[in-house]
């Protein structure tokens, strides 16, 4: 069974940490164990990405810190609580591949809802909407609605919304999947900024390589059914800019967590990028 | 809003248009059509045009201005069959509204039920849809017989009330089914999100589920009232209680072998009715445009 956390919540204690969590859905037909002894700790301001072929229970794991799941065993603190706790007390911000923004509230309607949910009085809501809006380049479009903004931006106000509360971890399960290249970039720059400006420690939850080398100060790469931790990689590019991805040291750290992906040596050819994704794809249908 | 003005202004238009053809092709058929009606294999297809079946649109027209003659029972003086028609119309208005009444507020009731317990669903849902398929006609003697000289404190039963109690038995159900359907819509991104917010049952209901509900929910409120309005005519014929539509329709087509316009200017006066409830779930919808989906074309 769930142990608990056994910290108390200090100022010292990290964003998350996972003692030996496993998994195990319990199907008609058997189960399946979708995580297996997994053990990681993220630190404050640390920005982590989970990747791993489909199947691997990465957003499996994100749920399990989001206490949207509970574990089958192991131990669970987000800020030194119990994850139960940290969900309650809203120790943590969440994102997720579709935006999920109330449609019939306008953008600013949003950002404010969890404040709202809690209880924050109605001219801090407002002024803290603002703020976020400014801060995710959309204050100009507060009075519109969802509907009617493209998908990158209806991400950055679910961003918005997540930040909301000021949370020290903020939870993004492939929040920039469903976008295209080029917003995708765009979007992974600001969120690099964001996560600089606020100093919250993100678990970021990836199929793209690029994205978790980009992003992250370390990548955990997964292996699939039971998911496992393959190997974590520490990234170290300093800031990122858009040279950032032109850097040799990126393309290094790619090939790197490719390696790890599929378990050796990536062979040398120009389409690699190309064929790994097929492999991953492959070894995810697996 | 500019724009939602002349959509209403268009749809307005197609309306009387559509009225303009239907009262055309009657008026065509009473003049060119053939005198016994078209029967094939026994079966009437399309009726007489002799006056007695179809009276000309004019005659009935001009039957509303007619002074009412005594057995029409209104509740209240009536001088003339338009008088009759109006006075019938708002009280059988007055009992559809109030098992319109019920009947939202016992569907809504059983779609929370519904929706907040897994089991309370399995073991409704076949009861409400089979409530359906029991014949009014069948159970408004019941009602009558059980509402019959109940009395709570000075609170005394009336006839009406077993109406409205039919009514709300014809227009709990779509609402019962379309409110369930609607709860359940927000998607699981949705679900998780207020779950992860801590959102317990109550703020998730107010801020999602319901808001969500309403584009569901305002097409079952035009079931729901039309229902209700049928329910009160049928009820109010079934258990023979006077001074609505429904009695007014029988007493004329009692009278009908002098008069057949009079038939037809109560069951004009039911049209009404309808209309009346449908524009009243209009307002409704009008006011909730903001969570109808599709609010962003606007």
């Amino acid at each position: 069974m769930t142990q608990p956390a056994p910290r108390s919540p200090t100022a010292a204690s990290a964003a998350v940490e996972l003692s030996a969590v496993s998994k195990t859905f319990t199907a008609r037909h058997g189960s399946v164990v979708a995580l297996q002894d997994i053990t990681l700790t993220v630190a404050r301001g640390e920005f982590v990405s989970l990747i791993g072929p489909s199947g691997c229970g990465k957003s499996t794991l994100l749920r399990i810190i989001a206490d949207l799941l509970r574990p089958s065993s192991g131990g669970v603190a987000v800020n030194g609580k119990p994850a139960r706790v940290a969900r309650q007390d809203q120790d943590y911000g969440i994102a997720f591949q579709q935006a999920g923004l109330l449609d019939w509230r306008t953008v600013a309607a949003n950002v404010e809802l969890p404040l709202e949910l809690h209880g924050v009085g109605r001219r801090q809501r407002r002024a803290r909407a603002i703020e976020l809006l400014e801060l995710v380049g959309l204050a100009e479009f507060a009075k519109h609605r969802p509907p009617q903004l493209s998908g990158g931006m209806q991400q950055r106000v679910a961003i918005a919304r997540a930040l909301a509360e000021r949370p020290a971890l903020l939870l993004m399960d492939e929040p920039f999947g469903a976008l295209d290249e080029m917003t995708r970039e765009r979007m992974q720059n600001e969120l690099v900024r964001i996560a600089g400006e606020t100093g919250a420690a993100v678990v970021f939850v990836t199929h793209s390589i690029p994205e978790a080398v980009f992003l992250s100060d370390r990548v955990v790469v997964m292996s699939p059914r039971p998911g496992r931790i393959a190997e974590t990689i520490a990234v170290s590019l300093g800031d990122r800019t858009d040279d950032t991805r032109e850097a040799p040291q990126f393309y290094a750290a790619i090939t790197q967590v490719r390696e790890a992906l599929r378990g050796r040596p990536v062979p040398d050819t120009v389409e690699v990028g190309v064929a790994v994704d097929r492999a991953v794809r492959a070894q995810g249908a697996l | 809003m500019s724009r939602t003005l002349g959509r209403w202004a268009g749809r307005t238009v197609l309306v009387v248009l559509a009225l303009a053809v239907v009262l055309g092709a009657w008026e065509a058929y009473k003049d060119w059509g053939p005198k016994n009606g078209v029967t094939i294999a026994g079966a009437r297809i399309l009726p007489r045009t002799s006056d007695a079946a179809m009276p000309h649109l004019s005659t009935i027209w001009k039957a509303f201005g007619a002074d009412e003659v005594g057995g029409a029972i209104t509740l209240g003086p009536a001088k003339s069959v338009l008088d009759s028609v109006v006075s019938a119309g708002l009280h059988t208005l007055r009992w559809a509204a109030a098992g319109f009444a019920i009947g939202v507020v016992v569907g809504m009731l059983l779609a929370l039920l519904m929706d907040r317990l897994r089991l309370a669903e399995r073991a409704l849902m076949p009861y409400v849809v089979l409530s359906q398929t029991v014949p009014l006609i069948a159970l408004a003697p019941l009602v009558t017989k059980w509402g019959q000289g109940s009395s709570i404190g000075s609170f005394r039963w009336q006839p009406w009330m077993s109406v409205s109690v039919i009514a709300a038995y014809l227009a709990f159900f779509p609402v019962a089914v379309g409110m369930v359907r609607g709860l359940k819509s927000p998607s699981a991104v949705h679900a998780e999100y207020f779950r992860s917010s801590a959102a317990g049952w109550w703020r998730t209901l107010v801020r999602l589920k319901l808001p969500a509900s309403v584009p569901f929910l305002v097409p079952a409120l035009r079931l729901a009232a039309a229902g209700a309005v049928v329910g009160t005519i049928v009820a109010e014929i079934s258990t023979g209680l006077d001074g609505g539509i429904g009695r007014l329709i029988i007493t004329y087509s009692q009278q009908a072998t002098g008069d057949p316009s009079r038939v037809y200017a109560a069951v004009i006066g039911a049209a009404v009715l309808g209309l009346v409830a449908a524009a009243a779930v209009t307002l409704v919808d009008l006011a909730l445009w903001r969570y109808s989906r599709g609010a962003d074309a606007r």
